[in-house]
């Protein structure tokens, strides 16, 4: 090859860098990182509804430190939401369709994990409506519909156990997200392991537990950390379903933001919120990152595969 | 490149001298108006677009060559809030409209941002289109005294109650038609109301006795006034928040919530579930505005046929205002009129001033009032074919007198949101009465600071 004369290898390998790296570090700049910032400016302003800036206050972090009386309320829903979505559906959930899909030939394994994607794959509005008309309090609501068959009373979720729904809704398209990406780790797992053990005499129990579980344990903790951020600041479906409600029964962190900032108009004390909803977002990550161990994941190979 | 250079100039040259020579056309005048997308009033966008056409008239019958064209927003907003909230936010990156449409209590918060024009010397400079308008109705247009806004109609909301659920638990005729009377002259009390819906509902005429909107908005402020609130004192213009009678009314929604008389979730209904147990005769009373008539009352919508003509709706269904809270008391009910507000910073804002005059001149009010059931903006519309014709406005017409309107307040939104949350929470059950007026002093006072007074 001849020599490069237009650039020295060091400048070569600056604009490598920026031609690889540069897309997505602008993006990143643009979407993640400039917003926090603006964040931070409006949450120390006094911005209100027709947006103006007349002065800067700390006052707006003062009043999440300890003028909010709804707030404790709402980090506990909040904590009850994410951890019961994630521990039943996006984690467990997705695991055992992972597991069951798997085991079950190839082609019915697909329709049921076709089955369970649907959720994921429809439009939020249509499916929160439909799941409105599922727990529909009247008698014309399917949940109802089907409790009259057996002769049962009518129950009324959305006021009675609104939370149930909540995390019932959301788990249902989450668990998917665990499942695509167990279903793929699974499959790669070398079937000589499988095969070595069912040798040795083990049973499926056995081979889940010494075989594919450790085989998966990164995929795990990736689904994990990922759902438990996610969860933690989406509220789309609660919004559409039980509108945070009856009363703040369901009105979890990243909704309360909204409302105070974009019902209200009370905009800088939206943006502190929002910001306090940045530095648990932060401190979660790097704890799970910890526990977890994902440096580990993260290491070069130490072998070769041919 | 040079050849390029050298056509330019030649056009140029020839649109010049064509300038010179040939008279000027016709300026278009582009006037910007807002207005939510809202089905209960397609004619507060609309009467604008048309009062283009008499304004362009006059125009040119005076000379000028100036020709209106109005460019209408709709705001896909869910309510009147969510849209000033949304003209808030375009007025801030400089794309607000130079007319728009809003609900009255909204006027203070405009005005205060300067975005509202004041309209006091153009009311007088024009007579032949405001001198006509029902004087109360300016009150509600009013901030710091002065009128910032035009009124664009006007309505009643009162209680709607199922005569034949009254005639199945054996009440009299002479009850049943006389109810009316009696809370108009503060016989028939809150008490006695709630009394009535739930004996309705023990005895099986009805599944539901009261049913009311699920989200905030202004029609249980009448409740709470008949309860005797007074929501801002008039000398000093700050709102005030008095706990006793706001305990009251949140009592009167606790206890008909805990006996069966209104849903427990109510607030966690749909409209149209709302509207469908009411129509459908699942509900005794409804509580909300007259223009509920024209839009899905008559006829055969959400479920049910009712009568369209006068003798056969009345013979089903009955008006009254909020009651008395006790023998002897006053009654209330709310007007919320909706407005139009010219923008001081447009530089077409005399024009679209001149518009809004247009428009509400009787012809076109009228239009709006009979095909969406609003009451008029002027006394002479009383007598127009249209309105005549419109039965249910003429029987709507008198309770005015009985109106009381919500305070222009700039922060009144957030207000009436915070009590919307309180009886929310006594409602389902989430707070005690006691427990929601501490809500209600909590989160008022820490939203709204001095701007609210608390009385204890």
């Amino acid at each position: 090859m001849r020599p490069r004369r237009s650039l020295s290898s060091g400048a070569r390998q600056w604009v490598d860098r920026i031609l690889f790296l540069g897309p997505a570090t602008l993006l990143l700049v643009l979407f993640f990182l400039l917003p926090v910032i603006v964040d931070i400016c409006i949450a120390f302003t006094d911005m209100g509804r027709d947006l103006r800036v007349t002065g800067f206050t700390t006052e707006h972090v003062e009043r999440i430190a300890g003028g909010d009386r709804r707030l404790p309320q709402i980090i506990l829903i909040t904590l009850t939401y994410v951890l019961g979505t994630l521990s039943i559906f996006n984690v467990s959930y997705g695991l055992l369709l992972a597991l069951l899909t798997t085991a079950l030939p190839d082609r019915v394994g697909g329709f049921f994990r076709a089955v369970w994607f649907v959720p994921r794959a429809s439009p939020s509005v249509v499916y929160a409506l439909l799941w409105s008309w599922v727990v529909a309090p009247t008698n014309y609501g399917l949940l109802n519909q089907v409790l009259a068959m057996f002769g049962l009373p009518g129950l009324d979720l959305k006021s009675d156990a609104p939370m149930v729904v909540v995390i019932l809704a959301n788990g249902f398209i989450g668990a998917s997200f665990g499942m695509i990406i167990f279903t793929g780790a699974i499959r790669s797992i070398p079937q000589h392991l499988f095969h070595a053990a069912r040798v040795d005499g083990a049973g499926a129990l056995a081979i889940t537990w010494h075989v594919t579980l450790p085989a998966i344990r990164w995929q795990i903790s990736f689904v994990t950390i990922y759902q438990a951020l996610s969860l933690l600041v989406s509220f789309e479906y609660i919004w559409l379903i039980t509108n945070g409600g009856p009363f703040y029964d369901t009105t979890v962190y990243a909704l309360y933001v909204y409302r105070r900032a974009f019902d209200n108009g009370q905009y800088a004390y939206g943006a502190a919120l929002a910001l306090g909803l940045v530095i648990v977002g932060i401190a979660v990550a790097l704890t799970l990152w910890r526990f977890f161990d994902m440096k580990t994941l993260l290491q070069k190979p130490r072998i070769e595969v041919h | 490149m040079r050849k390029f250079n050298g056509l330019s100039v030649l056009f140029l040259a020839g649109s010049l001298l064509a300038g010179a020579t040939v008279p000027a056309y016709a300026e278009d005048i582009i006037v910007k108006l807002w207005a939510r997308a809202d089905r209960s009033g397609p004619l507060r966008a609309g009467n604008i677009v048309a009062a283009a056409e008499p304004l362009n008239a006059a125009l040119k019958a005076a000379g000028s060559d100036k020709v209106i064209k109005v460019q209408v927003h709709e705001g896909p907003a869910t309510g009147f809030d969510a849209d000033a909230l949304d003209i808030l936010k375009a007025f801030a990156v400089n794309q607000g409209p130079d007319v728009y449409v809003a609900a009255h209590e909204w006027v203070g918060e405009f005005a205060k941002a300067g975005y509202a024009m004041e309209l006091e010397g153009f009311i007088k400079k024009h007579p032949w289109a405001f001198d006509d308008v029902i004087p109360v109705l300016w009150e509600s247009t009013r901030y710091k005294g002065r009128i910032h806004a035009v009124p664009q109609d006007s309505e009643i909301r009162m209680f709607f109650y199922n005569k034949d659920h009254l005639r199945k638990i054996g009440k009299s005729e002479a009850f049943i038609e006389g109810l009316p009377e009696q809370v108009e002259k503060g016989q028939f009390t809150m008490q006695d109301l709630s009394a009535l819906a739930k004996e309705v509902v023990d005895k099986g005429a009805a599944k539901i006795g009261m049913i009311h909107r699920p989200n905030a908005g202004p029609d249980y402020l009448m409740t709470f006034a008949a309860f005797g609130a007074k929501f801002m004192d008039d000398a000093s213009g700050q709102l005030l928040l008095p706990l006793g009678p706001m305990r009251k009314g949140l009592e009167w929604y606790a206890w008909n919530a805990n006996n069966g008389v209104t849903p427990k979730n109510n607030t966690s209904m749909t409209w149209d579930e709302i509207q469908t147990a009411f129509k459908s005769e699942q509900a005794f009373i409804f509580h909300q505005g007259v223009w509920a008539v024209g839009e899905w009352q008559l006829g055969d919508a959400k479920g049910n046929t009712w009568p369209k003509d006068a003798a056969g709706y009345f013979k089903k269904i009955g008006w009254i205002h909020a009651p008395a809270e006790v023998k002897g008391g006053q009654p209330a009910n709310l007007s919320h009129p909706i407005v139009y507000v010219v923008n001081p910073k447009s530089k077409n804002a005399e024009l679209a001033a001149l518009l809004v005059a247009y428009a509400s001149l009787p012809y076109y009010n009228t239009k709006h009032a009979a095909t969406t059931a609003h009451t008029a903006i002027a006394w002479g519309q009383k007598s127009m074919p249209a309105y005549e014709n419109a039965w249910y406005l003429q029987a709507a017409t008198p309770m005015l007198a009985r109106s009381t309107f919500l305070p222009n307040h700039p922060d009144f939104g957030r207000y009436n949101s915070v009590l919307f949350k309180a009886l929310q929470g006594v409602e389902t059950g989430r707070l005690t009465p006691a427990k929601a007026v501490e809500f209600l002093e909590d989160e008022m006072t820490n939203e709204l600071k001095n701007a609210v007074k608390v009385i204890k």
